[in-house]
């Protein structure tokens, strides 16, 4: 079963005297954002007292996810993954959004390593409103040396804040490199069946998470999961393998939702830890480099379609825009909250590059309804369009519950400077907001409001039989 | 017969308004005494489908630019039409009248006011007929349980008083069966999945006392939708057997519940905001939420904008209510439930109101017991739980004494604690007035350590930078 | 503890007499960088720590670290074996032929299943993936063709006159399942709008010169297609091709009728509404369309544009019929062309890269996250998606995997050269 929490789950493990040292208004706000996951425990100082020592640890006990959260990295880029309840989204929500790595490896140059981290770290693609960005570099260890490794990771620590994988099966290279990076909190990758022992005492003694990779053994996976769960360890990453060439990609997208439904649904406390995907390894075909923008493409859908099935991590080797934006994308969508009715800016947009002659026409801020209407605006030739913010609640819910009033519609379109966009002094709403269009035309003087059709799909007609002929006629 | 019509019939016209000068002549409206409408349901044999009287002048017989005294009596049968459905039925001539290019209607029941454009009327809607030929039309298709339908217009003036006079005693004794019908009057109550569109467990029952989440649907109007629409996303619940009369446990309600959420909830306690509290979607009026340190609970409403009483806007509050997962201490309700004798009954009702913010306030003022209107504060009073603590003290709330007592218990908690965890070793000297570096931020961990006796090999302390 | 502080209290030596105070440290501190003690014992009533906020963040997550085990405590490897999650479901998806044979009534040369699904999507652990989703490409007629974006129009140049030329290649070229008619020039809305008995006409026509099961798809008008149906329907009767589609505010009987007649699959098209897409299909299965002729689709937001409303929809409609809804219990059609409709997909943007490459992903993305939430059908436009979704489709429904997949070793991206 997905594990739901409450605020009052919560809220009666607190020392509830609302003391506000957290930064919360009192300890219920808190109770509420710890389990939606935007605190954590250790922002209440007063829990930690002695008098609370019970409750603090049934609270732990509570807050835990069925895939436990993994912070990697320190500061303000440290990134936090898993802390998933359940399976499916539309259960509750995703929490953490799917971190997404890029790879450097030990023998670039350094400044080629310099560049590509900074790029990294620097990266934003601005989207409805958001930024979105890349999280992590992973060190991939090619060398061999020590030195060279530890020398990489020193120059990556030094050059940026973000948070790092360290990437080598040799406990002795991993642990040059902890020696000059460990306080960073890197998650180091990755113990196996051969390396776990050292690797266990290396995640041990540098306080960082670790990776277990089992590659195609689900129960080698487990096996050692349990085992490094019972040498006291508890910040883990599973990896399955990711293998994308051929069947292989059946065999991934199988482990993956194998794993996440056991972790969740059987409660298998052994498996409760993120997962990592590295799209990267389909670089290891052979056929790779003979197409490479074939394998960018491969690249970039498997790691969607790896998103889909639930990889916390994602560790990519294509850093072109074009294999990037997909996943930034989807991630986006898919880590928006469905509980949240889908919204989009309440504010004016263009569609077509409008002039003062183009059609306006308003409608709510429902994200669903406006992506419908801007389809068919374009097929209607373009214009303006006017959200107004009806908190994402759709159109007929919005007129109904008086979110969609003429003056909340008057106001918009002063505010958003829509009334000075168009000479033509007309504006169209929708035909569910009819009865608002008589007080409305009260509202703008000298405005004449059209009713628009009730099914956005004849805007297009509704233009050329009906405000076409009307604004000629003028 | 839409060939026939003078006019277009359709949704576009809705809000359509006809302002004086363009008026032909007016219906109803401010300066006339008498005008209502009227929705009767008669027996089958005593409606003649598609018949329309006009008693008195008809349109082309009135003055131009006069206003008149107007009734307009709806009379439908049909085997599904009941009595209880007049209300909802009636509610619609607003509607369908707006449909009507050139004719608009404002208000309802005793109070409406309608006009007949100067441009509509030149078109040909000069009869009445046409009018009542355009509702009938609309009736039937919107409401397919009509099966006969007549209407009648009035614009005698003697008629239209006599019609009134007796509308009004129509409308009073409909509001009080409405009042007064209570969930153990009814075997039937209904469920709503209208929200599973983005609330995938959430299944609303609406009964005789408890409107649904959004406040658009109360008993009735499901009744009616359901019988338009019966694989619609309104049907009819068996209420069965009542577990608990007070918590508002009924066998049917759990059935369809369990059923319609695909086994995700399984009990729904109707009148409490604990155990097994009713579910919500995302789109409900108003939030009501427990405040722990008071006991009592708080209400917001969608149109208040800043943090409540705990620190919550609605908005936080409406993520953790919403989705259709049970939330015990947070309850998506619609504002008529502020108005029944169910509200909250198994919690202690309006007893356990503390707080109300002050645009939810504006609009259920009626429904707040009179003891309690000096006792419930608003954001102004109380911005914060101290706040509220002391006012509901000072004002004397029903929850003050057990308050009060909460308060003491708490307290001696507090020093009873350190009591305990004292050392038996020599308490240390406070000194105060230390130099103290740097001043820590704002959001740091404190670890306080009381009695402490601790024995260090090497103690390092190093300044950063 | 090299960040902490102490502060307020006092601390005092023990009986050595060396004691030192807190103040005194702290002024201590005032002046070097670092002081150093030892052996000393501190006493104190209250001693208060506190960690800055930097100090929080890191030390943050590591919080309550878990106890270091000594170093000698021995490592043994418990072995266990993993058992996944089995699920049973009291539901099954119905399974849907598109074509019929003459043995069937029809005249096509070859059939395909879709549906028949015990289990959530791919979860072979489970059961068996009985059929794999397919994919159908777009062929535009009867007469004119919708606006393109250029990246898709390059493809199909050679064979935009000859409507079953294009057919063709769409299937022996870019290796699509089948393809899909639409009739848009049937949309009374256009000045020239093709009257129904004409677009029954052409797809007349193009049963006979395609020999494939196939789709026809309508313009959208609720009255116009019902009367495409009609027409339609005469001339394809018994062949067990696809309509897409039946909406909500269509004659639904008069529809129903047309189809059973006929024996015609359809597809439900309803708008981004789960509720609406139970009632539509309840509607058609009690006017007697058989759930075997019965393929839903709920409405596909691109990638970028309600894509996850979608795939939870998708995710949610399958869940519910495997566990026992019936107006769900049918395949899942996705229109992942509406991905073109992002401007990511098609517009000429430098700084996002090449169009020629972010259109297919873009559509391709948008497929598969509807394939993995459940879609049987594909509805796609551009031919390297479309091989792209085919190719995903093919691999993901393999019920037994050849040993081969782990001939590269996977370990060796670590060290890999590229």
């Amino acid at each position: 079963m997905p594990k739901i929490l409450r605020p009052m789950d919560v809220y009666k493990y607190l020392p509830g005297t609302n003391c506000g040292k957290c930064g919360e208004a009192n300890c219920m706000a808190f109770a509420t954002k710890l389990i939606e996951r935007q605190v954590s425990i250790e922002q209440c100082p007063e829990i930690f007292e002695a008098k609370y020592k019970d409750k603090l640890e049934a609270m732990r006990e509570v807050l835990r996810a069925p895939v436990k959260d993994v912070t990697i990295g320190v500061g303000d880029r440290a990134v936090t993954v898993g802390g998933k309840v359940c399976v499916y989204r539309h259960e509750l929500t995703w929490y953490h959004p799917t971190a997404i790595a890029i790879d450097v490896h030990d023998e670039m140059p350094e400044d080629e390593l310099v560049k590509r981290v900074e790029q990294v770290e620097n990266f934003v693609f601005e989207r409805i409103g958001m930024q979105l960005k890349l999280d992590m570099v992973a060190l991939r260890c090619v060398s061999g040396s020590p030195e060279k490794f530890a020398k990489a990771a020193d120059i990556i620590g030094k050059k940026s804040k973000l948070p790092m994988i360290l990437c080598t099966f040799n406990p002795d290279v991993m642990e040059e490199a902890l020696i000059a990076v460990g306080d960073k909190r890197p998650l180091i990758y990755a113990a196996n069946e051969r390396n776990w022992k050292e690797y266990a005492k290396l995640a041990s003694k540098y306080q960082c998470p670790l990776t277990v990779s089992a590659p195609g053994d689900l129960s080698m996976l487990k096996s050692l999961c349990r085992s490094l769960r019972k040498y006291g360890l508890d910040d883990l990453v599973l990896d399955p393998g990711t293998y994308l060439v051929g069947e292989g990609f059946n065999e991934t997208i199988n482990m993956f939702t194998m794993l996440r439904m056991t972790a969740i649904e059987k409660e298998d406390k052994d498996l409760g830890y993120p997962l990592i995907a590295v799209p990267a390894a389909i670089w290891l075909s052979p056929k790779a480099k003979e197409d490479e923008a074939s394998t960018k493409m491969q690249e970039s859908y498997m790691a969607c379609a790896l998103m889909s099935r639930y990889a916390d991590i994602l560790v990519l080797h294509s850093f072109d825009i074009w294999v990037l934006l997909p996943i930034l994308t989807w991630r986006q969508n898919l880590y928006t909250d469905p509980r949240v009715p889908l919204s989009v800016k309440p504010t004016i947009y263009e569609v077509k590059e409008p002039t003062e002659k183009s059609p306006l026409y308003v409608t709510c801020n429902s994200a669903l309804t406006y992506f419908l209407i801007r389809n068919d605006v374009e097929a209607a030739g373009g214009g303006w369009i006017v959200c107004v913010d009806t908190g994402g609640i759709s159109l007929q819910s919005s007129v109904a519950g008086k979110r969609f009033t003429a003056d909340m519609v008057a106001e918009t379109l002063k505010e958003t400077g829509a009334l000075e966009k168009v000479k033509h002094k007309s504006v169209i709403i929708p035909g569910y907001a009819a009865r608002i269009s008589g007080e409305l035309e009260d509202m703008l003087k000298d405005w004449k409001v059209f009713v628009g059709p009730r099914d956005s799909s004849a805007i297009p007609s509704f233009i050329e039989k009906v405000w076409k002929p009307e604004m000629e006629g003028k | 017969m839409s060939e026939s019509m003078p006019v277009e019939i359709s949704p576009v016209y809705e809000g359509e308004r006809i302002r004086k000068q363009d008026m032909y002549v007016e219906l109803g409206g401010p300066n006339v005494e008498h005008k209502c409408e009227l929705v009767l349901a008669k027996p089958m044999e005593e409606v003649e489908d598609g018949k329309i009287s006009i008693v008195g002048p008809d349109l082309n017989e009135l003055k131009e630019g006069s206003s008149n005294p107007y009734a307009v009596v709806v009379e439908v049968a049909g085997k599904m039409v009941e009595k209880d459905l007049e209300s909802v039925i009636e509610r619609r001539i607003h509607d369908f009248s707006n449909y009507i290019e050139g004719y608009m209607h404002l208000n309802q029941r005793y109070d409406i006011w309608c006009r007949i454009s100067k441009k509509a009327f030149n078109k040909g809607l000069n009869s009445f007929k046409w009018i009542g030929m355009a509702l009938a039309k609309l009736y039937k298709a919107e409401m397919p349980f009509i099966e006969k339908i007549q209407i009648t217009f009035y614009t005698d003036p003697e008629k239209v008083k006599e019609i009134y006079e007796q509308a009004l005693k129509i409308y009073e004794a409909r509001d009080a069966r409405a009042r007064g019908l209570r969930d153990e009057d009814v075997d039937t109550f209904y469920s709503c999945v209208l929200c599973q569109s983005f609330a995938p467990q959430h299944v609303c029952i609406i009964t005789p006392q408890r409107v649904s989440l959004c406040g658009a649907i109360n008993w009735f109007d499901a009744r009616a939708a359901a019988k338009v629409d019966p694989k619609g996303p309104i049907i009819p619940v068996a209420k069965g057997e009542c577990i608990d009369p007070i918590r508002g446990e009924y066998t049917g309600a759990n059935e369809i519940v369990e059923k319609r959420s695909l086994g995700a909830n399984k009990r729904f306690w109707l009148y409490s905001c604990f155990g097994y509290p009713h579910t919500s979607c995302g789109c409900f009026d108003t939030i009501l939420f427990y405040i722990p340190e008071v006991d009592g609970f708080g209400c917001v409403d969608r149109g208040f904008k800043g943090p409540t009483v705990n620190g919550l806007p609605f908005s936080t509050m409406a993520t953790q209510v919403g989705g259709g997962i049970q939330t015990e201490g947070f309850l998506g309700i619609g504002m008529e439930y502020y108005r029944s004798a169910k509200f909250m009954q198994a919690d202690g009702g309006w007893n356990r109101v503390v707080w109300i913010a002050s645009t939810l306030r504006a609009r259920i003022e009626d429904a707040i017991p009179p003891h309690l209107k000096d006792k419930i504060a608003t954001e102004k009073e109380a911005p914060d739980i101290e706040s509220l603590k002391k006012f509901m003290i000072e004002r004397g709330h029903p929850l003050a004494k057990k308050l009060l007592e909460m308060e003491a218990a708490a307290k001696a908690e507090e020093e009873k604690a350190p009591a305990e965890a004292a050392p038996a070793a020599a308490p240390g000297v406070t000194i105060s007035g230390l130099p103290l570096p740097a001043a820590g931020g704002a959001g740091g961990i404190r670890i306080t350590l009381k009695g402490a006796k601790i024995r260090i090999n090497q103690l390092i302390i190093k300044k950063e930078g | 503890m090299e960040e902490a502080k102490e502060e307020k209290k006092k601390s005092e030596g023990p009986s050595a007499g060396r004691g030192i105070g807190v103040a005194e440290l702290l002024s201590l501190l005032e002046k070097s960088k670092a002081v150093e003690l030892k052996d000393v014992e501190i006493v104190a009533e209250e001693l208060t720590f506190e960690l800055l906020p930097v100090v929080l963040q890191a030390a943050a997550p590591a919080a309550p670290p878990p106890a270091a085990p000594p170093e000698e405590k021995p490592l043994e490897l418990e072995r266990v074996s993993f058992e996944p999650l089995t699920q049973t479901y009291v539901g099954e998806i119905a399974e849907v032929q598109i074509g019929a044979t003459s043995k069937e009534g029809g005249t096509r040369s070859r059939v395909i299943k879709i549906g028949g699904e015990k289990s959530p999507p791919f979860y072979r652990w489970e059961q068996p993936t009985p059929w794999r989703p397919v994919v159908a490409l777009d062929v535009f007629g009867v007469d004119i063709l919708p606006p393109l974006p250029k990246t898709i129009k390059q493809w199909y140049m050679d064979v935009m006159d000859d409507r079953a030329a294009w057919a063709e290649k769409c299937m022996r070229e870019y290796g699509a399942d089948l393809v899909t008619f639409h009739l848009i020039s049937t949309d009374p809305s256009l000045p020239n709008s093709t009257p129904a008995p004409e677009a029954a006409k052409f797809i007349d026509k193009m049963a006979d010169k395609i020999s494939d099961p196939f789709m026809i798809g309508s313009a959208g008008d609720p009255n116009k297609d019902l009367e495409v149906l009609q027409e339609v329907s005469k001339v394809v009767a018994g062949e067990r091709v696809v309509f897409a589609s039946v909406t909500l505010d269509m004659d639904l009987e008069a529809s129903a009728k047309a189809l059973t007649k006929s024996n015609l699959d359809v597809i439900a098209l309803a708008f981004l509404d789960i509720n609406q897409v139970k009632e539509l299909n309840s509607k058609l299965l009690d006017l007697g369309v058989p759930k075997n002729n019965l393929i839903t689709d709920p409405s596909t937001g691109g990638l970028g544009y309600g894509l996850e409303y979608t795939f939870s929809m998708m995710e949610r409609m399958r869940l519910a019929g495997l566990k026992g809804d019936p107006s769900m219990q049918v395949p899942i059609s996705c229109a992942a062309t509406n991905a073109w409709a992002a401007r990511e997909a098609w517009a000429k943007i430098e700084e996002w890269g090449p169009r020629e490459y972010r259109g297919p992903i873009w559509e391709a993305v948008t497929g598969l996250a509807g394939m993995l939430a459940g879609a049987d059908l594909l509805m796609m436009m551009h031919p390297l998606a479309a091989k792209i979704v085919k190719n995903a489709a093919e691999i993901l429904s393999k019920n037994k995997l050849k040993e081969d997949w782990r001939e590269i070793p996977y370990e060796n991206w670590v060290a890999m050269k590229i």
